[in-house]
C-alpha cells in the first residue's frame, strides 16, 4: 500500500490535523488547572476532595466520548442526519443521563468508604450533594457539546474522530473542574 | 418503547466499563491526594494535573475513536499485525502524546510567570516532569488501549463503548502513577 492511498491514516496528516487542536485545548484546560491550584487550601484541609477530582474530571468526558463516538461512527456509516425525530438519538441521551446518575452516586459512596479508612469530617450527605450536583450539571454540558461538535465537524467536513472527542472531553473537563471546585468550596465552606 | 429498550441496552453495555473507570479514578484520586503534599515544593504541579490527564484523553481518545471507526469499516484488523494504517495511527499518537506533554510544561510555566500572584518552579523542572511522565504513559496507553479494544471487538463488544472508559481508566491510573514517579525522579536529579 503506498503512503498516498493511506489518505487520512498518514501519520503526518493525523498529527497535522490534531496537534494544533491539542495545543489550543491544553491552553483551555489550563484554566481548570489554575482553578485546582487555586483551591489548594481547601484540598489540603479536606484531602478527601482530592480523591474525587480525577473521576469528576473524567466521567463527564467519558459520557461525552461514549455519545460522540457513537454519533461519529453513525456519520461514517451514513446512518444519521441528526434528525430530532430519530429515536436512537434520544435513546443515547437517556442512557447518558442514567449512566451519570449511577456513576456519580457510586463516586460519592466510594469516596465516603475511602474516607472511613483515611479519616474525614465530610458526611455522606455532603459527598452526595457535591458529586451529584456537579456531576449532573456536567452531564448536561457533555450532551450539548457532543451534539454540537459532531454536527459542526460533519458540516465543516472535518473527520469527527479527530475533533469531536477532544473538544467534548476538554470543555467538559474545564466545566467539571470549575463546577466541582465551586460546589465543594460552597458545601464545605 | 424502542427508545427505552435501546437506552437500556446502551446503559447496560456502558455501565460496567464506567464503574471500572470509577475504580481507576478513585485510585488516581488517592495518588493525587499524596501529590498535593509535593505541590508546595513544585508550584505549578497542580496546574498541570488536569491538563496532563485531559491530554491522555485527547490523544488516545482520538486514537481509540479512529481504531473503532476503522474496525467498523473493516479498514483494520483487530490484531497487532503491522499494517500501514495501524502503524501510522500509533506513530501519530506517540508524536502527539509526547509533544503535547512537553508543551504543557512550557505553557504552564509561561502562564504562571505571566499571571500576577503565582511563582512557578523552574521551566526545566516542569518540562522534565512532563516529558518523563508523558513518555512512560504513551507506551502503556497505546499497548493497553489496542489490546483491550481488539480483545473487546473479537468478543463482540462495540469498540465505541469501550474506548472512552478504557482511555480514561488507563490514563488516570498510569498517568497519575507515572506523574508521581516522574516528580520523584526529577527530585533525585535536581
Amino acid at each position: 500500500m503506498s503512503t498516498r492511498s493511506l489518505g487520512t491514516w498518514r501519520w503526518q496528516r493525523i498529527v497535522g490535523n490534531t496537534f494544533p487542536l491539542l495545543l489550543v485545548l491544553s491552553v483551555v484546560v489550563l484554566w481548570a488547572g489554575l482553578t485546582l491550584e487555586g483551591a489548594e487550601e481547601t484540598l489540603s484541609e479536606f484531602t478527601l476532595l482530592a480523591v474525587m477530582v480525577p473521576t469528576m474530571v473524567d466521567t463527564g468526558g467519558n459520557l461525552g466520548a461514549i455519545l460522540s463516538s457513537r454519533l461519529s461512527t453513525r456519520f461514517h456509516l451514513g446512518t444519521t442526519e441528526l434528525d430530532p425525530r430519530d429515536p436512537v438519538l434520544w435513546a443515547n441521551v437517556a442512557a447518558v443521563f442514567g449512566l451519570a446518575l449511577s456513576v456519580f452516586t457510586a463516586l460519592a459512596l466510594g469516596t465516603f468508604l475511602l474516607g472511613q479508612v483515611l479519616g474525614t469530617e465530610l458526611t455522606l450527605g455532603q459527598l452526595l450533594l457535591i458529586s451529584l450536583s456537579s456531576g449532573m450539571s456536567v452531564a448536561v454540558i457533555a450532551v450539548v457539546f457532543s451534539f454540537a461538535t459532531t454536527y459542526a465537524s460533519y458540516r465543516l467536513g472535518v473527520d469527527p474522530d479527530d475533533t469531536t472527542i477532544p473538544i467534548v472531553t476538554n470543555v467538559v473537563d474545564v466545566f467539571g473542574m470549575v463546577i466541582f471546585v465551586t460546589v465543594s468550596t460552597t458545601v464545605v465552606g | 418503547m424502542s427508545v427505552r429498550r435501546d437506552a437500556w441496552a446502551i446503559y447496560r453495555e456502558s455501565l460496567p466499563v464506567l464503574l471500572i473507570a470509577l475504580c481507576g479514578g478513585l485510585f488516581a484520586g488517592l495518588v493525587l491526594e499524596e501529590l498535593v503534599e509535593a505541590v508546595e515544593e513544585y508550584p505549578g504541579l497542580l496546574v498541570m494535573v488536569p491538563v496532563f490527564l485531559a491530554t491522555r484523553g485527547n490523544v488516545y481518545g482520538a486514537l481509540g475513536g479512529r481504531i473503532a471507526s476503522g474496525l467498523h469499516q473493516g479498514l483494520i484488523e483487530p490484531q497487532f499485525h503491522p499494517s500501514p494504517r495501524l502503524l501510522n495511527a500509533v506513530l501519530a499518537s506517540f508524536v502527539n502524546g509526547i509533544g503535547v506533554s512537553v508543551l504543557i510544561g512550557v505553557i504552564t510555566w509561561v502562564a504562571l510567570v505571566a499571571l500576577p500572584g503565582w511563582s512557578p518552579a523552574s521551566l526545566v523542572v516542569l518540562v522534565a516532569i512532563m516529558f518523563v511522565a508523558g513518555t512512560l504513559t504513551s507506551v502503556v496507553m497505546i499497548v493497553g488501549l489496542l489490546s483491550l479494544v481488539f480483545a473487546g471487538f473479537r468478543y463482540g463488544y462495540d469498540p465505541d463503548n469501550l474506548v472512552g472508559p478504557i482511555v480514561t481508566t488507563l490514563g488516570d491510573v498510569f498517568g497519575m502513577t507515572f506523574l508521581v514517579f516522574s516528580v520523584w525522579l526529577v527530585g533525585l536529579v535536581v
